[in-house]
């Protein structure tokens, strides 16, 4: 499969340069083992915020570590859009017979943040023993969905970023404030915000469907219906569909850069 | 014969913002932006016949990299028809894409840091090339451009005249039908130089490949195209054979001449004088007169006495600066 091929030629490449790799891989992790830390310094001074305890958070911070870190190193591609194009790499990838986001999917792939993805999901792991959760087949499949949405939403911010660097060239600035604060906002449960920043976070880009919703299912507490909980991740990946529909109709105003 | 490439009245103009001067500048251009259009391509409308090598050439900013996007479905134009291949190449730009092969002379498709074999393989699979297919034409590239030592190293190992080898063997992999050539013999060498044109030709040769090529080397004009389209200013400002234009312009002689003896002065019915110094002068025919050899020195020794005399014509880069100022369409 042509995936593989390009996942080949990536490991390839970091592997000339091996020592470069494991060295990036750790301090990525490194740093955000000392957020773990600051946050539990954080709970133990204060036991609870709104009503949460330090595993809940725990548990959040693992699931945004492990998506954004997966989005990081399989949709790079779309967050850094903007060297493909001002590269001149884009045009290369516009006169190839292959869909246009499968080439971008497999132009850049991060393997230093699989150090990320893996702390993530130990941090997970964690917060599950710690948590006190009657476990059945359905809670099982939320996590796992939980995930997937999470996974979904942030490649979608990626997309929306790489929508607009088709107009601007350079990177936008701007977006960051979606990329990277739902990446903070998303490390407590996001209720315990004001209520103008959680429901922009959970009907404009819904965190809230990788974040409290799917927490509260697990955890049988809160008084937003159980079954919607039980489905919000799933809701959740729909948020990529218009993304990419957005992405396709800019991109038919692409302009392309000198030699 | 049918025309591969059908160009007619394509147009392309892009937006460009204004920057804002003085105080506030930096609001002004993020709030308020104002744009400039700009006219990249005015009424472009050319053929060109299955087989051909067409040199397409133009001073810096002409608009030639535009056109090429264009032909190869990067770029949409603003108004204006093209067929290339019996389909319109923005439209179903993947079942386009098949019969096209791009080299940007500055720029690689190939992986810097993993042998180029890796990434012809990685072209291999984009292009969905049978496995027996691909074999035979590699040894076919290979034995034309003698990629063997070269195959199993990283690109960025590779010399420039090195890169462009496997930049041209990677266009070609999934056998185009038409081959487009951004600058291909850029920063080469002379020995490389010749490689890579005696290459073309043999591709043109062997496949009857139709290839486009943009240059700023005229011997590259002169050595491979049977066409030139010649851009100015995003308009076409002639097409057809590099002859014509050439010997349009080489019609021109500067003759230096050396005297036996010093004489006052140099007169020649037709001819203009440039310089005179002691036994030594510089003539000009003027364009009125068409230079003959034989004719030539019949004059001369008619009323001078000369030991040796020496013609040159315009170089073909002369006459193609000759022709930009003509038309003015050299940025100042």
């Amino acid at each position: 499969m042509l995936y593989s091929k390009f996942l080949k030629m990536h490991i390839q490449t970091s592997m000339q340069y091996r020592f470069n790799t494991i060295f990036i891989g750790l301090t990525q992790a490194i740093i955000n083992i000392g957020e773990v830390l600051s946050v539990y310094i954080l709970f133990s001074q204060f036991k609870s915020v709104q009503g949460y305890g330090f595993y809940e958070c725990l548990l959040m911070m693992g699931i945004i570590y492990t998506v954004f870190a997966t989005a990081e190193c399989f949709a790079r591609g779309y967050d850094e859009f903007h060297k493909l194009i001002k590269s001149g790499e884009f045009d290369r990838m516009l006169i190839r017979p292959v869909n246009i986001h499968y080439q971008i999917l497999g132009s850049k792939i991060e393997l230093t943040k699989l150090t990320r993805v893996i702390l993530g999901i130990i941090l997970v792991i964690i917060a599950l023993i710690h948590l006190n959760i009657t476990w059945n087949i359905l809670k099982i499949l939320v996590l796992i969905s939980t995930f997937i949405c999470g996974f979904l939403i942030i490649t979608g911010l990626f997309i929306i970023s790489a929508t607009i660097s088709i107009f601007t060239i350079e990177q936008f600035e701007f977006v960051n404030i979606f990329t990277n604060g739902a990446k903070e906002i998303a490390y407590y449960p996001i209720n315990i915000y004001a209520k103008w920043m959680t429901r922009i976070f959970t009907y404009i880009i819904p965190v809230a469907c990788f974040n409290y919703l799917p927490l509260s299912y697990l955890l049988e507490i809160g008084n937003i219906p159980m079954w919607l909980c039980a489905i919000s991740p799933l809701l959740g990946m729909l948020f990529i569909i218009p993304c990419i529909i957005i992405f396709n109709l800019c991109l038919k105003k692409y302009k392309s850069t000198g030699t | 014969m049918a025309s591969i490439i059908d160009f007619t009245d394509i147009c392309k103009t892009f937006k460009v913002p204004l920057r804002a001067k003085g105080k506030f500048s930096m609001f002004k251009n993020f709030f308020a932006r104002k744009y400039k259009t700009i006219e990249a391509l005015k009424n472009i409308t050319f053929k060109v016949d299955e087989g051909d090598i067409v040199g397409y050439i133009g001073p810096n900013g002409a608009g030639k990299s535009t056109t090429i996007k264009i032909m190869s479905g990067i770029l949409t134009p603003t108004s204006g028809n093209c067929v290339i291949n019996g389909s319109v190449p923005w439209k179903n730009r993947r079942e386009f894409v098949k019969n096209i092969g791009v080299v940007f002379g500055q720029r690689s498709q190939l992986w810097w840091d993993v042998p180029v074999i890796d990434s012809f393989e990685l072209l291999r699979d984009i292009y969905k090339i049978p496995r027996e297919e691909f074999d035979k034409t590699l040894e076919l590239l290979n034995d034309a451009l003698n990629l063997d030592d070269l195959l199993n190293r990283p690109l960025r190992q590779l010399s420039l005249g090195q890169k462009m080898k496997c930049e041209l063997a990677g266009s070609l992999l999934h056998h185009p039908k038409i081959l487009f050539l951004d600058e291909p013999t850029i920063g080469l060498d002379a020995i490389t130089k010749l490689a890579v044109r005696d290459f073309i030709k043999f591709i043109n040769k062997k496949w009857n490949t139709t290839i486009i090529l943009t240059t700023h080397d005229m011997n590259d004009i002169e050595a491979l195209t049977n066409k030139i389209i010649l851009i100015g200013k995003g308009q076409i400002l002639y097409q057809g054979s590099f002859e014509n234009i050439k010997n349009q312009y080489s019609s021109s002689k500067t003759i230096v001449v050396e005297f036996a003896k010093d004489y006052d002065d140099i007169h020649l019915d037709g001819y203009e004088t440039i310089s005179h110094e002691k036994r030594f002068a510089t003539l000009k025919n003027l364009p009125s007169k068409q230079f003959h050899p034989k004719e030539f020195v019949n004059e001369i020794t008619r009323s001078y006495d000369i030991v040796d005399f020496q013609v040159t014509s315009l170089s073909v880069d002369e006459v193609l600066a000759k022709l930009y100022k003509e038309y003015e369409i050299v940025e100042r």
